[in-house]
């Protein structure tokens, strides 16, 4: 009975109490400028490897959940959006905040949050068993097109240009490909280094570019001043709830939906979601940009539905949805799990668990989220030079866990430093760890594509164009690759004015 | 903090070695299985370093026509902090093996917030020992993470504690 794993994480204390921990952990790590989901979960990899795969993914769920719902908090109370998730959120959340409504903005946002999380849950729990039985269809050529399409997407809508986007992507495959040959053994850029026949440790490549990049980057503002808050009643009117709960599930519906492409996350939902929102209300009570509630709500409820649709190309593609769940990828591998469609079928318990883990993570949320505020204002005003000091130990110390290598904490360094440059001058880190993750699905499937067309790529790109889910994913391909042309901005451009 | 239209403080010269770097593993990928087959153990490799050359050469190109940023100057690109938090986590880390966690965190913590706080050493020393104190409970004791002890005979502090915590009573 696999679906009694649904239920494993709400009886069995110990998995309970690391969802609530995580949960808990997580709304702060996320409501901490200069914290982050990704961070944490990708200093915690390091630390939970040892553990049993159920405790593991617990603990990273809840921080997920949490985490992607913390940022609000900030972006409301100090205009300082904790997360990229939460930017769109300080649009309307400051104003309101500034107008003395800081603990309704809140108690909504949690709700709404809360409720998004939610329908992300029952969507993964409906879309990814018929995604996974699809997906068996899928030839080699479809992973191999689906990962390009991951990394394009996430380096053309995260950065500020798609060339940097490629270039980043493209650096992850090829730190993908240092040690042997999967298949021949064959040494790829180990420079006769025994050391690295195993490969770079992608633990060490994701602390560096996110816990220590990060870090470093946030120690330009070590003299930032804490802002003190006063709040009073966040749990939320039942009027309000109800209100405005139409918007609340369209906007989760949309969260979904960009959560669930491979490659973006949370924070390009959240602001489609808000764009969608000042689109569909015709009147709000208080214009957009100057504390409209819905402002607050429609990011809200579509980062948190994100999460749910961010786990259905990872658990049934094995795609990871976002940066989050490119980590948590990354854990199950070193616990022996293959996510993919053959993970519902030769694993179906792991796919209730994480279902069940994840509502769990949301009541948890809605719980701590109207709750402890006062401890949540202490934890906030913590000083930077207290705060950054302790991740960057925390970052080597897990570097150096996972081997006992001082090797990979010199490499946890080096990509440290690299991604400090990288994000200074306008790159974006994430489609490197992404590259990273899918280097492998990406080199297995371009050799079986290949082989099994007879090592000819004219009779590729037939197989290709003749298979409709393989030219969709092509033209999906070509169309992101075009859009982010200046060609493509001066056809717009020219259209735009032949119209006017 | 960046911005497209201007060239910071130094991105030029990360943009061409980016490009540097990129042909020199290009140059290594060829050297995997030259092009022998598309299917060979260096064809994937080839195909995602010869991306990073042509990308990183696109960049390069744009930024190097870029004029610089009037608003920024190195201050802004490497602040001191930056610099010494760098070289205080290579020095903890060329120390963490020999010495060990403890004394080497402890200093390592100890040395971070009295330069970034500024505030007297008797309260840097008390901030890093509490911090330092949460981090083992979390890590070492509740986590079970392996730390390398170093100088510190670690492993029979905790025995010794133990005993202590059970009244002797072995």
């Amino acid at each position: 009975m696999d679906w009694t794993h649904f239920f494993m994480s709400w009886i069995d204390p110990q998995l309970l109490m690391l969802v609530a921990l995580g949960t808990f952990a997580g709304i702060y790590v996320g409501a901490i400028p200069g914290l982050s989901v990704t961070m944490a979960v990708s200093i915690l990899i390091s630390f939970t490897f040892s553990w049993e795969m159920f405790d593991a993914l617990s603990l990273m769920i809840g921080i997920y959940m949490g985490g992607v719902y913390g940022g609000s908090r900030t972006a409301i109370l100090l205009n300082i959006p904790g997360a990229p998730s939460a930017i769109a959120t300080a649009l309307d959340g400051y104003p309101l905040a500034k107008k003395g409504l800081a603990g309704e903005a809140i108690g909504l946002s949690t709700t709404m949050s809360a409720l998004g999380g939610l329908v992300g849950i029952v969507v993964l729990g409906i879309g990814a068993p018929a995604v996974s039985e699809f997906a068996l269809r899928f030839q080699p050529r479809d992973y191999l097109l689906l990962a390009i399409l991951g990394i394009l997407l996430v380096g053309s809508l995260s950065g500020e240009s798609l060339v940097k986007g490629i270039f980043a992507g493209a650096l992850g495959l090829t730190i993908g490909c240092v040690g042997l040959d999967p298949l021949t053994a064959q040494e790829r850029f180990t420079f006769g280094q025994i050391e690295l026949w195993g490969g770079i440790s992608f633990i060490a490549v994701m602390i560096g570019l996110f816990g220590v990049s990060e870090a470093l980057m946030q120690l330009q503002h070590v003299d930032t001043a804490a802002v003190k808050q006063v709040i009073r009643r966040i749990v939320p009117e039942w009027r309000s709830v109800v209100k405005y709960l139409p918007l609340s599930l369209q906007s989760s519906a949309i969260g979904v939906i960009i959560g669930a492409l491979p490659g973006t996350g949370g924070d390009i939902a959240a602001l489609m979601a808000y764009d969608q929102a000042k689109r569909v209300t015709k009147n709000p009570e208080t214009p957009f940009g100057e504390g409209a509630k819905e402002g607050l709500i429609a990011p809200e409820a579509a980062n948190n539905a994100a999460v749910g649709g961010a786990f259905v190309p990872m658990l049934t593609l094995g795609i990871p949805g976002d940066a989050v769940t490119a980590i948590i990828i990354g854990a199950m591998f070193i616990h022996g799990l293959n996510p993919g469609p053959m993970l519902m079928i030769e694993r179906p318990e792991m796919f209730w668990f994480i279902l069940g883990a994840l509502v769990l993570a949301t009541f948890f949320m809605l719980v701590f989220g109207l709750t402890g505020i006062r401890l949540f204002v202490k934890i906030v005003e913590l000083p930077r030079a207290v705060l950054f000091p302790l991740i960057l130990l925390l970052s080597i110390v897990g570097a150096f866990a996972v081997n006992n290598s001082i090797i990979d904490v010199y490499f946890m360094l080096g990509f440290g430093v690299l991604g400090y440059f990288m994000k200074m001058y306008g790159y974006q880190v994430g489609p490197v760890i992404l590259g990273v993750i899918l280097s492998r699905l990406i080199d297995d499937n371009w050799r079986r594509a290949i082989i099994s067309e007879q090592e000819s790529l004219p009779r590729l790109f037939h197989g290709i164009f003749t298979s409709p889910l393989s030219a969709v994913l092509m033209i999906a391909v070509i169309l992101v690759f075009v859009s982010n042309t200046p060609l493509w901005a001066w056809g717009k451009r020219r259209l735009s004015r032949g119209r006017s | 903090m960046h911005d497209p239209a201007r060239r910071l403080p130094g991105e030029g010269v990360f943009s061409l070695l980016l490009t540097g770097i990129s042909l020199f593993l290009f140059y290594q990928a060829t050297q995997i299985s030259g092009f022998e087959a598309l299917s060979a153990p260096g064809s994937f490799p080839l195909f995602s370093t010869g991306c990073m050359v042509i990308t990183s050469a696109l960049v390069a190109l744009r930024t190097l026509r870029l004029p610089h940023s009037e608003e920024h100057g190195w201050q802004a690109i490497l602040p001191g902090f930056v610099i010494f938090m760098t070289v205080l986590m290579l020095f903890y880390a060329l120390a963490l093996k020999p010495v060990g966690f403890l004394p080497t965190s402890f200093v390592f913590l100890l040395i971070a917030t009295k330069v970034m706080m500024r505030t007297s050493i008797a309260r840097a020393a008390l901030i890093a020992a509490l911090s330092l104190i949460l981090v083992y409970v979390v890590f070492r004791l509740v986590f079970s993470v392996l730390m390398p002890e170093g100088i510190v005979p670690e492993r029979e502090l905790i025995s010794a504690m133990r005993r202590l915590l059970s009244g002797g009573a072995e």
